[in-house]
């Protein structure tokens, strides 16, 4: 009966359950050669199976590469494997070789830093170039396009490119130094185990700072101009100005682009480490990714490798975490419920 | 219009534009250097190392495509872009859709779940992906590593094509489906059509993201007829590190194709890239 269907379309909810409406829904129904009184899908059943249909194949795909694998990795890392030969159960052994791996905290030291120094550089580098391209400027867009460029290339081509920069024979970076009479700066950029990881990190740098200028620059302009003109109109100075109105406003871009950078820095290092320095010298500049590479590929150690990554994952997770927290509090209006 | 902060003030349009004339500078100069030295005999490379080429020597291409099979690379990567794109879009679409729009239980779940799925960043869970695919026989195949890619590229693109979705106004669907539409119906009729700025930036992050990509791609990829663009020159360069201008010969032929796309869509490009940062 009419009295006891609930409420069931969102063009009858939003015609609050006239009859009218559902005259429109007995319609709608004949259309579709259903006939309204007989046992069929409600409107909202319908929905509920589009929406199944819609959601499994990506469900499924996600499901095998991403939901599997990490629980993979959590049952892998409880077992002594090389493989091959069949696993051997070890339960948390290898967490234990992990905390006592000298060189996994280094390289988790590397990582860290690396993701701090960069995000640091490449956000204090991107939003002060924004700034300064926030101003009708010739050329702006070129420059731009120019800046957005390297952004576009691979990081193994990029690493391999730099690698030639700072060659001690024919870089141009040696060179540029020597060319103007300071030739004696020149260090082993790659060799020193001291600078190598540094060295790492200005490519990173280069590639990226571009990216987040541009974020930046999109930010800028759309700071409400009424609002910086009212705080001159009060007194503000432009230092002022920029601390506490503009800064604040860009909260969002600002937190989208350090973690972007740091969560970057994390899990983009393989490709550019590896091509750079392979972890060496001395394993200076080995990162988490790359280690754990080794540890699984070339000393066939898959346990104690799915151990490490269930360490990075954790602390990447956290990270992430963090991250959606920060950016859906903002949303609270477009939240799902 | 925009900020005028203190600091552009004081430096004012002078210092302004060298600033900028020298990022622009260091951001061009490795990559002239690159396209130069490719064009270089092997003594114009060691004894002119700043300037443009003396003579320009296209045969370096040449050379560097026939010994690092480059044509058979760039082929290789395009049908593994190709392929992520096809799995990837249709997919992140339709899910996200179901997600941002229709109601029902498991809904809020599904939302958590894929955003978890962006904190889990590609390479954490290489490994444990390198045994799922040798368990369904997937090493070293090309169909392999697009499910790969595209399971990973999954959890951003929902993300972002959901926001884009809610944007969009109810009444579209609501008003196809007092016609008689059914919902996925009231999908395909009206709202598909209007996803083309939001599938050109997915078109954007995944092609880029899989055209680059290396870590994954290594991993499950262990023929070198299989190889993609980026692996071929890190294995060229392995190989072949002494020939130097043929070296940067192919790092420029891997580098041109982004490149020249880049130029030709710029905006698409950049807007692609840094979606999801500024709400527009």
């Amino acid at each position: 009966m009419n009295s006891d269907r609930v409420v069931s379309s969102p063009v009858q909810a939003a015609a609050g359950g006239d009859r009218s409406v559902e005259q429109t829904r007995v319609r709608a129904a004949r259309v579709r050669g259903m006939h309204p009184g007989r046992p069929h899908l409600s409107a909202h059943g319908q929905v509920v199976l589009s929406a199944y249909i819609a959601v499994l194949p990506a469900l499924a795909l996600f499901a095998l590469f991403v939901i599997i694998p990490v629980f993979e990795g959590l049952w892998v890392s409880l077992h002594r494997w090389d493989g091959l030969s069949p696993m051997v159960w070890t339960g948390l052994d290898n967490y234990g070789y992990v905390l006592n791996d000298g060189i996994f905290w280094e390289a988790m030291w590397h990582t860290i830093l690396f993701a701090i120094v960069t995000t640091v550089a490449k956000n204090a580098l991107g939003l002060g170039l924004a700034v300064l391209l926030n101003r009708p400027l010739r050329g702006r867009s070129f420059f731009r396009t120019v800046a957005f460029m390297p952004v576009t290339l691979a990081f193994v081509m990029i690493g391999i490119l730099w690698s030639w920069v700072y060659n001690p024979i024919f870089g141009i970076l040696d060179g540029a130094l020597d060319a103007v009479g300071l030739g004696s700066l020149a260090q082993g950029w790659l060799s020193d185990p001291n600078i190598a990881l540094f060295s790492i990190m200005v490519v990173d740098i280069w590639k990226w700072t571009g990216f987040h200028m541009v974020v930046y620059l999109a930010g800028l302009q759309q700071v409400p101009t009424d609002v910086l003109e009212a705080a001159s109109v009060d007194g503000a100075s432009g230092r002022q100005r920029f601390w506490f109105v503009t800064l604040p406003l860009l909260r969002p871009v600002i937190i989208f682009n350090v973690l972007l950078s740091i969560v970057g820095g994390f899990t983009t290092t393989y490709d550019l480490v590896y091509v750079m320095t392979g972890g060496g010298p001395f394993h200076s500049t080995e990162v988490a990714l790359t280690w754990i590479v080794s540890t699984t590929m070339r000393f066939l150690n898959v346990g104690e490798g799915s151990a490490m990554s269930v360490v990075l994952l954790v602390i990447v997770g956290a990270i992430g975490l963090v991250e959606m927290f920060l950016m859906t509090r903002g949303n609270s209006e477009d939240e799902v419920g | 219009m925009g900020a005028r902060s203190t600091v552009g003030r004081i430096l004012g349009s002078g210092v302004t534009y060298f600033i900028l004339a020298t990022v622009f500078l260091v951001t061009v100069y490795p990559l002239f250097w690159m396209f130069s030295g490719s064009l270089k005999s092997t003594g114009d490379f060691y004894g002119n190392v700043w300037g443009p080429p003396t003579t320009p020597q296209f045969v370096n291409y040449a050379d560097a495509w026939t010994i690092g099979s480059l044509g058979g690379k760039i082929v290789n990567s395009v049908l593994i872009t190709a392929g992520t794109l096809i799995v990837t879009v249709p997919l992140a679409t339709l899910a996200a859709y179901a997600i941002a729009r229709l109601r029902f239980p498991g809904r809020r779940f599904l939302f958590y779940l894929f955003l978890l799925g962006i904190a889990v960043p590609q390479g954490v869970t290489a490994i444990p992906i390198f045994t799922v695919a040798l368990n369904l026989g997937l090493v070293n195949t090309r169909l392999g590593l697009v499910l790969v890619l595209a399971a990973q590229a999954l959890a951003m693109e929902i993300f972002l094509m959901q926001s884009f979705f809610r944007s969009l106004p109810r009444e579209l669907e609501e008003a196809a489906m007092v016609d008689g539409c059914t919902p996925l119906g009231a999908f395909m009729r009206v709202i598909a059509p209007l996803t083309k700025p939001g599938i050109a930036t997915q078109v954007v992050i995944v092609g880029v993201g899989a055209w680059n990509e290396y870590f994954l791609t290594s991993l499950l990829i262990r023929s070198q007829d299989l190889q993609t663009l980026p692996v071929g020159l890190v294995y060229f360069s392995g190989r072949y590190s002494t020939n130097y201008p043929d070296l940067f010969a192919a790092l420029s032929i891997g580098a041109l194709p982004m490149l020249i796309l880049f130029v030709l869509a710029q905006r698409q490009f950049i807007s692609g890239l840094t979606a999801g940062a500024v709400k527009a």
